[in-house]
């Protein structure tokens, strides 16, 4: 058998996949021929150095969290119910649908509360009363109800009287 | 599979106890990151479960719950393709650690370990860049010992596929593992 041959039935070889009269042809070669021997080294090189990836091991929760996703599905996922819509949808399509149904409700609910016919009070945006007013001027240099506010009112009542 | 279909807890425990690691390092060979190999070797058991209830597997149960299994990992590797640098980042991270730990650890094995480390990077790598279809029957065939007609069920090919998956994954493998000794 020509080299290119067996070098095509190498790697079955090696997998001891051939058929045994293939196997011995290709065993019989390889005694003979140096530049097919070396060519199977390196495979033999390439199985050996993968040998050396490292084995994981599962941790001791590896069942208990098996029942519990089988006990609880869809317990880890968002919004469970439309995991459906997402398998049938690629994300950028989701995505875009989203984001035009953001850009309209915020349009629409933009357009509600800019109406002032809807919030009567806006029309004098700052409440006149007492609670509100003190909740709002509390970080005041003068907050109402302290002796300096008093003090403060009192000066621009008579600075108005005089005028 | 005839007692987990009428609910037994404790032949799903034994199927489990079975098969986890060789599904475990099935997926984590061929994806490359540990914590996202035992969220999906998890999600095979929970699909296992499920399949148990409403089907009897036609083939012989590895063959079967490699199959799964290998679905799984290429809806992942498909879905996940946006995010695939974290992968390689993670395991960056993992061995950073090792060798922090290597060195403040004072063993006289350090150096050893390190270049044990490195070789490990290196080969996981090369796998890494195989297509998917030429790492999962290397994988297949160098760790788990299937024959080429179980791993043409699992990835649904020819036996003569399988074949020629395997050269080329090996030439590849011997390219770039070539300076691997040295």
């Amino acid at each position: 058998m020509k080299c290119s041959k067996i070098q095509k039935k190498l790697s079955a070889y090696q997998d001891r996949e051939l058929e045994p009269s293939e196997q011995e042809q290709v065993r019989n070669h390889l005694l003979s021929c140096r530049g097919c021997r070396e060519q199977f080294a390196e495979f033999e090189r390439v199985w050996e150095n993968l040998g050396k990836l490292e084995e994981t091991h599962p941790d001791p929760w590896f069942y208990p969290q098996i029942v519990r996703k089988i006990k609880e599905p869809g317990e880890h996922r968002l919004f469970p119910n439309l995991q459906w819509v997402f398998r049938l949808l690629p994300a950028p399509v989701i995505a875009s649908v989203l984001l035009i149904i953001g850009i309209l409700a915020g349009s629409y609910l933009g357009s509600i509360l800019g109406r002032s016919d809807l919030f009567p009070f806006q029309s004098n945006p700052v409440s006149d009363s007492p609670g509100v007013l003190t909740s709002m001027r509390f970080f005041d240099p003068a907050p109402p109800g302290t002796l300096a506010e008093g003090y403060l009112r009192m000066v621009s009542y008579k600075g108005s009287e005089s005028r | 599979m005839a007692r987990i279909a009428k609910g037994d807890d404790d032949a799903f425990e034994i199927l489990v106890s079975r098969h986890q690691t060789s599904v475990l390092n099935l997926i984590y060979r061929f994806i490359g990151d540990r914590t996202q190999a035992k969220d999906l070797s998890q999600e095979v058991f929970v699909r296992v479960w499920q399949a148990a209830k409403s089907s009897e597997p036609k083939a012989k149960f590895t063959t079967w719950i490699y199959k799964i299994t290998t679905n799984l990992c290429l809806n992942e590797i498909k879905s996940a393709s946006r995010r695939r640098w974290f992968l390689f980042h993670r395991s960056d991270e993992d061995s950073e650690k090792s060798i922090e730990e290597t060195f403040s650890d004072g063993s006289p094995t350090a150096e050893d370990l390190l270049l044990s480390k490195e070789r490990t990077r290196q080969i996981s790598e090369a796998l890494q860049s195989l297509p998917e279809n030429q790492r999962m029957a290397l994988i297949l065939k160098r760790y788990d010992g299937l024959s080429y007609q179980e791993i043409a069920q699992i990835i649904g090919c020819s036996v003569s596929a399988v074949e020629s998956l395997l050269v080329r994954a090996k030439r590849t493998l011997q390219q770039k593992l070539k300076n691997f000794e040295k």
